[in-house]
């Protein structure tokens, strides 16, 4: 892409400025974190699919680097350099280039280079409190930019777990749907073989071996499986180790002999994933879910509700506020809350800001414990297309 | 008229059976000046210039537009070119140069025999060994699309320059996706496909640049190209 103009360069500049001084005037720290970042963490964080995205690359020493693809990671292992206990409440705020690989070809609205400002809070213990201030402040700052006509979409990845409580689960099913969860297209599909009782794993190892493993006699387990395969002539190569094989083993026996998943839990799970509307009225169906189960647990609609509240009294106008069960499956490291701000020009493919809840990042990135963190980015060339209002 | 440059590969079986299969269909290849040389021509077609390539520069020269046809693996199109559907016209299988494209692991694995097993394993083996398993490999590209499309994303790409099957046993990385024809080098290492593993089924192809500058007498000139060789199907198919 062609270098911007002069004039498109400093309205972004002016643009970042307004918004770093509503972000540093709330007592959010500036700070500014290397554009050259460690593959690893990103890796680690989301996967290999991020080479899709990421310019990643090999200096001249063999290191694994890449061109930050958000400034989010980033700013946690700067905060992870200044302090010894993670959970040392901070509020920092930024402003820089970002970078991503776009397949379908660069655009206005997809840039490769672009330039994201945003806030993030860690080690707050007030969780429902530190999400209502980070959405509220991330709009009171794109609203001083100027942007006027906005919507707010939320989600939450928390509740799903929520709900799979109510539904009176078993820790293995619940592990299961947990994980499929966060695949929405491969969802329905194990949710269907689920109910069928078809388990998850169809090996050649026969049956008499599986009945014999037992998860209380583990060295036995360890020594039939070795003889087995040894009668088969079977190396053991490779790093992973006959223990590991035999645990896992172990696993496929126990959930082999578990029963389906009720038709019930399904039907609660469907109806969950189905909640989409308006931020007021979806607590209430979420609500009739939950009271219609057999096991009652309300802890899930009063994060829920206490959040919809804490919104309101920071001024958030809440018919601008809808709810999306499945939002927020895709997207990469968040653990709880999601939203995006939206507006009408640019279309849903292009969100303005986006943010949420991601206890699990500090974790990945070097922390040895999970630190609450929640924070949102501005993409700001798509901010001030739409305060221009045309499509960018 | 102007001039249509066709890339054939410059060593190797590829380079035989290719020869091979031009001449049954009528189109014998000749080297131009020295034996050793790099460029050819074709008998009756004076508009063609061969262009003798090693087979991975094919894939980057018709993904460049720098020439017009090439003969090489559809697995290195596929790996090279993210949006080979658009820019590569896939114009004749020739039916040699077969190589399944597969995932394989560690035959010890007995807990192991589909792409959803490895993804009941990877977080345990973190907890064990402080990452995800490791896949080495050429085919980055291709690995990364064949596991997302399957959902499994907790894996490490190590990137392998050579003699991949051996990465397992050398403890350099847990699994592999290389291509095979057999299967039996896979055994001798020690390696089992898994039952979802085969990504591609790959042979060597007739690829036309769709970037590269055509004229209608260049188009038709490839077509006649095209229509000989796929009159003539190989009869030196080695395998499948």
């Amino acid at each position: 892409m062609a270098a911007e103009t002069t004039r498109n360069f400093e309205a972004l500049e002016a643009q970042a400025q307004t918004l770093m001084s509503v972000f540093t005037k709330a007592g959010y720290e500036a700070v500014a974190p290397t554009i050259l970042q460690p593959a690893d963490v990103f890796l680690d964080v989301i996967g290999e699919s991020l080479r899709a995205r990421t310019y990643v690359f090999t200096d001249p020493d063999g290191a694994e680097l890449c061109l930050r693809p958000d400034l989010t990671v980033p700013t946690c292992r700067l905060h992870l350099a200044r302090h010894a206990d993670p959970a040392t409440p901070a509020r920092y705020c930024y402003s820089g280039a970002a970078f991503r690989f776009q397949p379908q070809g660069a655009d206005a609205a997809h840039p490769r280079e672009f330039r994201q400002a945003g806030i993030e809070r860690f080690g707050d213990v007030e969780r429902e409190a530190a999400e209502a201030e980070i959405v509220s402040r991330v709009i009171s700052a794109v609203e001083k930019a100027g942007l006027k006509d906005w919507s707010l979409r939320l989600g939450d990845l928390g509740l799903f777990s929520s709900i799979l409580d109510v539904a009176g689960l078993t820790p293995s099913w619940k592990k299961r749907l947990d994980d499929a969860f966060l695949k929405p297209q491969a969802f329905r599909d194990s949710l269907k073989s689920f109910a069928n009782g078809t388990g998850p794993a169809r090996l050649s190892v026969p049956d008499a071996l599986l009945s014999s493993l037992k998860r209380d006699n583990q060295t036995a387990s360890e020594a039939a499986v070795a003889a087995y395969l040894e009668e088969k002539a079977i190396e053991l190569i490779g790093t992973r180790t006959l223990a590991a094989i035999t645990e896992h083993l172990i696993g496929i026996a126990e959930s082999r002999d578990e029963k389906p998943l009720s038709r019930a839990a399904v039907d609660l799970i469907a109806r969950y994933v189905g909640i989409s509307g308006p931020a007021r009225t979806a607590g209430a169906k979420i609500a009739e879910l939950v009271n219609g189960a057999p096991s009652g647990s309300g802890a899930a609609l009063e994060t829920y509700d206490r959040r919809i509240a804490l919104l309101a009294n920071a001024g958030i106008d809440l018919d601008r506020v809808t709810f999306s069960a499945e939002f927020g499956r895709t997207m990469a490291y968040y653990t709880g809350l999601v939203f995006e701000v939206r507006v009408q020009t640019l279309g849903p493919q292009s969100p303005v800001v986006t943010g949420g809840r991601y206890d699990a990042l500090m974790r990945a990135a070097g922390a040895g414990v999970d630190v609450a963190a929640v924070g949102a980015a501005v993409h700001t060339e798509r901010l001030l297309a739409a305060i221009r209002g045309a499509a960018p | 008229m102007s001039r249509l440059t066709l890339a054939i590969p410059s060593k190797g079986r590829l380079m035989e059976q290719t020869t091979d299969m031009f001449a049954r269909a009528g189109l014998v290849v000749r080297k131009v000046g020295h034996a050793r040389g790099y460029r050819g021509e074709i008998e009756g077609l004076p508009d063609v210039d061969v262009a003798y390539v090693s087979s991975s520069e094919i894939s980057d020269a018709l993904k460049a537009g720098s020439i017009h046809l090439g003969i090489t693996g559809e697995d290195l199109i596929r790996e090279n070119i993210s949006d080979a559907e658009t820019r590569i016209g896939f114009l004749q299988k020739l039916g040699f140069g077969f190589a399944d494209v597969v995932v394989a692991v560690p035959d010890c694995w007995i807990d192991v025999s589909t792409v959803a097993d490895l993804e009941d394993i990877a977080m345990p083996f973190r907890r064990l060994h402080g990452r995800w398993p490791r896949v080495a490999t050429k085919y980055m590209n291709l690995t990364r699309r064949f596991f997302a499309s399957k959902g499994f994303g907790d894996y490490r790409i190590v990137e392998s320059a050579g003699a991949t099957e051996g990465a397992p046993a050398a403890g350099t990385a847990e699994l592999i996706v290389d291509i095979t024809t057999t299967g039996e080098t896979l055994r001798a290492n020690g390696l089992r496909i898994l039952d979802d593993g085969v990504m591609l089924k790959s042979q060597a192809n007739l690829f036309a640049s769709n970037i590269a500058a055509w004229t209608p007498e260049l188009r038709s000139l490839s077509n006649r190209i095209a229509e000989s060789l796929g009159a003539f199907p190989s009869q030196t198919a080695d395998g499948k």
